[in-house]
């Protein structure tokens, strides 16, 4: 071996015991904490799909999905419905389902009765607990999650809502920790979900 | 009598390659990965999706939808604004240019039906009918799907 090859095999070396330093650094690094959002969230009381006056601290001690929609909206709402769903699914797959709930709350209660809820919601196979009331209260939920819906007239002739879409991941305590979009990564909630059972 | 064989044996022939080329034409306007998001059975509305193709020299206007499963099909269009906030509007026309395609995906523009009896369910596939201003209709089979393809 000449002095050349001597030199490149005495670098290559160093870079492995580098890159392999970093990977152990990388993969004993703990999940990060999810910050607490101090400016959105809080309790409130809404009537659940059964009719029963529903409080969201009920769900203290487990971990909450909170979302909104309406179950006349086509192309949005089923679409994070089903994403939420495969989140908790996935997470029942795992064995860490237990203390997580999903939490659907309608901003169009008109439409969407207690009775319309309990028959629209299992077909997700996600435990979701959906939630209605009237305008005031669903309104008054919606500016403490920051959640925009305005009703407006459809073309089709029902009545359709200009809305934000966020979905809002609590922790046992009820507390804000993390806020995604629509199309949020689904194995992403699912970690977070973790850190925080 | 052999003039009246080569003939015959030359219009055979061409029949079977129109048959053959036929066969296997592609349409110049055409639908393709054509979709419905499965919804509950109880569910007023569904939403499609698909790509329209134009591979002719004009621009076609797509203008509605219709499906027998379905008593109102609309086009529709999901927009945000800069403040997150998601809205639908109408689409009484929309156009193709020539050699183009367009999308109609999840958050974007979509098929919007009402009023289904029965609703489709997961693994089905409904025919549904596209109508245009210049063009004749165009109907396809759409999958119906829990997510997207």
């Amino acid at each position: 071996m000449n002095n050349k090859d001597g030199f490149t095999s005495a670098f290559l070396f160093r870079i492995l015991v580098a890159g392999a330093a970093l990977l152990l650094v990388a993969c004993s690094e703990p999940a990060k904490e999810l910050p607490v959002n101090t400016r959105l969230g809080g309790d409130f009381t809404l009537t659940d799909h059964n009719g029963e006056r529903f409080s969201l601290s009920s769900l203290n001690g487990e971990v909450v999905i909170l979302f909104f929609g309406y179950t006349h909206c086509p192309d949005i709402c089923p679409a994070v419905l089903a994403r939420v769903s495969q989140v908790y699914r996935n997470l029942k797959e795992q064995g860490e389902a237990d203390r997580v709930q999903p939490v659907f709350v309608t901003f169009d209660p008109e439409r969407d009765t207690a009775e319309h809820l309990r028959e629209y919601l299992p077909w997700f196979k996600a435990d979701i607990i959906g939630l209605t009331g009237d305008v005031p209260a669903i309104q008054k939920v919606a500016e403490q999650y920051g959640v925009v819906f305005i009703k407006e007239d459809g073309d089709s002739g029902e009545a359709d809502f200009t809305h934000s879409d966020y979905i809002y991941l609590l922790d046992q305590q009820g507390r804000v920790r993390k806020v995604y979009p629509a199309d949020f990564n689904i194995d992403e909630v699912v970690a977070d979900v973790k850190t925080l059972l | 009598m052999l003039k009246r064989f080569f003939s015959a044996v030359s219009r055979t022939v061409s029949a079977v390659l129109l048959v053959a080329a036929s066969a296997g034409a592609v349409a110049d306007v055409r639908i393709e990965q054509a979709w419905l998001r499965a919804v509950p059975p109880v569910s007023p509305s569904m939403a499609g999706y698909f790509v329209l193709v134009n591979d002719t020299d004009e621009p076609v206007v797509l203008t509605g939808a219709r499906a027998e499963f379905a008593g109102m099909a609309m086009l529709h269009d999901t927009s945000t604004d800069g403040e997150g906030r998601r809205s639908m509007s109408h689409l009484k026309e929309v156009t193709i240019p020539a050699g183009e395609s367009l999308a109609f995906t999840p958050g974007g523009r979509h098929l919007m039906l009402m009023k289904m009896d029965p609703v489709p369910e997961a693994g089905e596939t409904p025919k549904v009918c596209l109508a245009f201003q210049n063009h004749a209709d165009l109907c396809g089979a759409f999958q119906v799907r829990h997510n997207e393809p």
